[in-house]
């Protein structure tokens, strides 16, 4: 934001310097907040502008109120919460299992030369598939049930996390694996002091796109075979014809999705601190 | 993707699947598993051989590539236009930027529903679909990209006397290139991930494409085509990503990359 | 950069206003000129390549090629739309105006309907359908009783959906007592097969998994409670009712006439014949037309048992909360269409109309049963 001034030229704000300076900081911040909200603020209003004049039938472009109302009903009742909770519990699930496959699995190849000779080519081809492709072979094995959800988001898990993992360790200096030799650590201790906070930042970049991987496949899996969970309110709005329910889903998996990187941005800057204080 | 280039060829790569192959086969022949289950490799093949050739593959592929290049070729344009834009103009970035960040954490999946409603049961809603999956990974990377190119570099050709067009093709792009690419790519990927499954999220009668032959396969209980019909998804993923690097090699030395 | 934003803003304000003080614009005109083609559209899906299609009345009509003979002349041609998402699907292609008739079962049609979509429902087609329980063969499941906390396939949002909870409460169930799941017909036919699910709910065009061995009826509506069975409908899009009400009657008359050559119990093996061309073993209409003619299941009469079927499902939709508004049954229906051919074929006493729970109205027809 420092380089703001150069890039922009004279500022209109420094023209007026009858404005005492200390009001401009926090004035120019609301200013992008604003920049910031005309578009869904337009975009809403054409929203409305579009209901009102039917562009579409009503039936498949719901008006906000609508929208809104079915938001509160579905809130109140608790039906959202509990289909937020089965979907979440899902992806949980996955990213602990798939994540730790995951961990295993990179750990492996960043570390044994052999692991990675043996498995390496074949991990890489396989990577390459989409992960929806897995999904009706999983459904034949594993049926419809819980099972074929976490296997196949596991599945989208798995390939970022060990990827990065990987990456991550192989990419730790030789150097700084010396020092650890010098001094003698065990093979925990390097992994926990050497190898861990050296790959982190790397880790960590897996475990963000293994979240969101976890998501977007969350929601597929619950569209094409669920009865319960997120995504499955979106069929049974459409079913029903109600796409107010389908809105209110869509709006709802755009703020998970947007929590879920908030937080990990969050959790990200609190990793960059803690291996700071390791070094 | 590291393929080996050395001299030597590590053959131990080939260890895992070999073996996956002999234990497919030896489960067959010895019974372990239930044939309609875990068909034996050589009833995949029989399935292979026939769609071969009847020539059903090859319809089934071209079907779904034309969705998948159609789509993609149309999200990427969007991308790249967009990533340019708020790359350029902080304007565009204040306006667009947030909207755009928010909007991008609605899982792709997410739009089908909505998208299929609006514009029908048809492969006008799939290739819609398609391109909005490869928009947002161009358009990050291209912003990047396009961020990315220094004041320096903006000086030099306002010496040089650029034309607004000129300061694009000759610099924003050309610098912006190497991100830009690695945008093209991943947004290829996510093409294909939304092209097999929107034909299996948005099955239309008659409709021909790879997931739609597995979703009949598994709707008649044929194992071994919904095999072969992944291995052909997976086969084509791995295609198309060795082709677009052929191409990034090309295009980046055409641009005298020195790597 | 202040002034440039607040002149955005400005914008933005007066543009939202404007959006919301706008007055809606005004329908189009009625266009008189018969329509060049006529979209049916099926809330069944359809096998093979073209498109066939013969079950039902409307099926047989379609595959006799009486209502291509009936709209002959008029410069209209019928064109075909199959839908495996069943009644939901259809909705939204009429949502889109991409459908001039439909045929689907009531529930879809009165969701729709509730939900400001503008149609009318002009002929009955197919009544009295059986819904069966189907269970693999070796299953302990014996009856509804036994669906307690299974996993049972209900495909919701279709005309199966209200007659399954009437049949579970007829049990004292409810959905909430068994693990429902939502499947189309195709997909709980397969995990049927591969025993992911222990039950659904079908109709008669998966009793094919009976003859193969792989499924077994553990529960169906037949000789049962006729208020028990599914209903379904030809609905016309009011708008296109309106403007081309000749087709409409074309239409109606040749699915009157299937029905009315489906009713004769000389063709009985033909019209089985025929409905199994669609890769149905003959074997599933035997068992689902088991002591029943085919007469007393395609009538086309808006009778109290039909009118009284669609109320009660109107009702059902609002209890179950799957439809917001409430649909005025009376006025949906509109006879003029069904009233016409009868009176052109002279078949106006040829069906029975049947009281609201499905018995016939008058001792002279029951006889002729």
């Amino acid at each position: 934001m420092t380089s703001l001034s150069n890039t922009l030229g004279p500022l209109p704000l420094a023209a007026a310097p009858s404005w005492p300076a200390r009001l401009a900081a926090p004035l120019r911040r609301a200013g992008h907040w604003a920049a910031g909200l005309l578009l869904p603020l337009a975009l809403f209003a054409l929203w409305q502008y579009a209901v009102r004049h039917q562009w579409l039938a009503e039936q498949i472009l719901p008006p906000p109120a609508l929208v809104w109302q079915s938001l509160g009903e579905l809130w109140y009742s608790g039906e959202l919460r509990d289909h937020l909770a089965i979907s979440l519990a899902r992806v949980g699930w996955s990213v602990l299992l798939g994540g730790g496959a995951g961990l295993v699995l990179g750990a492996a190849l960043g570390l044994s030369r052999t692991a990675r000779a043996y498995l390496l080519p074949s991990f890489e081809l396989v990577a390459q598939f989409p992960v929806v492709g897995w999904v009706p072979l999983l459904i034949v094995f594993l049926g419809i049930d819980e099972a074929l959800k976490v296997a196949a988001i596991s599945l989208a898990v798995l390939v970022p996390v060990t990827v990065n993992t990987h990456r991550g360790i192989v990419g730790i200096p030789r150097p700084l694996l010396d020092v650890g030799r010098v001094y003698r650590f065990t093979v925990p201790q390097t992994l926990w002091r050497v190898v861990l906070p050296a790959a982190a930042p790397s880790l960590f970049n897996g475990l963000r796109q293994g979240v969101m991987q976890a998501w977007l496949t969350l929601v597929f899996v619950e569209l094409l075979a669920s009865s319960e969970g997120i995504g499955y309110l979106m069929v049974w709005g459409r079913q029903l014809l109600q796409l107010d329910l389908v809105v209110v889903a869509m709006l709802t998996i755009g703020a998970v999705g947007l929590a879920l990187d908030l937080a990990l941005r969050w959790a990200e800057s609190r990793l960059a601190s803690w291996r700071r204080g390791a070094f | 993707m590291t393929t080996s280039h050395s001299a030597r060829r590590d053959y131990r790569g080939l260890v895992p699947p070999a073996l996956l192959l002999l234990a497919w086969f030896a489960a067959g022949r010895l019974g372990w598993t239930n044939p309609t289950l875990i068909p034996p490799p050589e009833q995949v093949l029989a399935v292979a051989w026939h769609y071969l050739g009847s020539g059903e593959l090859f319809r089934a592929l071209a079907a779904s590539l034309a969705r998948d290049l159609g789509g993609f070729a149309l999200g990427a344009l969007a991308g790249i236009g967009l990533g340019v834009l708020l790359g350029v103009s902080r304007w565009a970035e204040r306006l667009l930027g947030p909207t755009f960040h928010t909007l991008k954490q609605i899982s792709l999946f997410a739009w089908i529903p909505l998208l299929s409603i609006w514009l029908g049961y048809n492969d006008g809603s799939r290739v819609v679909f398609i391109a909005v999956s490869a928009f947002y990974p161009v358009a990050l990377a291209t912003f990047e990209g396009v961020r990315g190119v220094t004041r320096a570099q903006f000086e030099v050709a306002r010496v040089h006397g650029f034309t607004a067009r000129q300061r694009l093709t000759r610099l924003i792009l050309p610098a912006a290139a190497p991100q830009i690419l690695t945008g093209l790519n991943l947004g290829l990927v996510y093409a294909w991930l939304a092209t097999i499954g929107a034909e299996f999220l948005l099955p239309a009668y008659g409709d021909i494409g790879l997931g739609d032959t597995v979703i009949r396969g598994r709707a008649a209980f044929n194992v071994a085509l919904v095999i072969f019909g992944m291995l052909a998804i997976g086969g084509v993923g791995v295609a198309l990503n060795r082709v677009f690097h052929r191409l990034e090699r090309r295009l980046l030395r055409w641009r005298g990359d020195p790597r | 950069m202040i002034r440039r934003l607040i002149y955005l803003w400005l914008a933005v304000l007066a543009g939202a206003a404007i959006a919301a003080e706008a007055p809606p614009p005004q329908p189009a005109p009625p266009q008189p000129a018969a329509p060049k083609v006529v979209r049916i559209g099926v809330a069944s899906p359809a096998v093979g390549n073209p498109p066939l299609y013969t079950t039902g009345s409307l099926g047989l009509a379609r595959y006799k090629g009486w209502i291509d003979e009936e709209l002959k002349g008029s410069g209209t041609r019928a064109q075909w739309f199959f839908f495996k998402g069943a009644g939901p699907a259809v909705n939204e292609a009429l949502t889109n105006k991409q459908l001039d008739l439909v045929f689907q079962g009531d529930l879809p049609a009165i969701m729709a309907r509730a939900a400001g979509l503008k149609t009318r429902l002009v002929l009955p087609v197919a009544i009295r359908s059986n819904v069966y329980l189907l269970v693999p063969p070796d299953s302990p499941i014996r009856g509804i009783a036994d669906l307690k906390g299974k996993r049972v396939s209900i495909f919701r949002g279709t005309n199966a959906h209200l007659p399954v909870n009437r049949i579970l409460a007829a049990h004292g169930l409810s959905e909430r007592d068994l693990r429902a799941i939502n499947f189309d017909n195709a997909s709980a036919q397969a995990a049927l097969t591969t025993r992911d699910i222990d039950a659904a709910f079908l109709g008669v065009e998966s009793l094919k998994l009976v003859e193969q061995g792989v499924a077994r009826i553990a529960y169906s509506t037949q000789g049962g409670p006729a208020v028990l069975t599914r209903q379904s409908g030809l609905l016309a899009s009011d708008d296109f009712a309106a403007r081309h009400p000749d087709t409409v009657r074309r239409v109606v008359r040749g699915v009157v006439r299937a029905a009315y050559w489906a009713s004769d119990d000389a063709h009985r093996a033909e019209v089985f014949k025929v409905w199994s061309l669609m890769g149905y073993p003959l074997s599933s209409f035997e068992t689902d037309y088991r002591d029943q003619s085919v007469k007393a299941r395609v009538s086309p009469l808006f009778d109290p048992f039909l009118i009284g079927r669609y109320q009660d499902a109107v009702t059902g939709a609002q209890q179950f909360r799957l439809a917001r508004g409430k649909v005025d049954v009376a006025a949906w229906i509109d006879r003029r269409f069904v009233d016409a051919a009868l009176k052109e074929l002279k078949l106006e006493h040829y069906w029975t109309p049947l009281d609201a729970q499905g018995r016939p109205l008058t001792t002279r027809s029951a006889s002729a049963r």
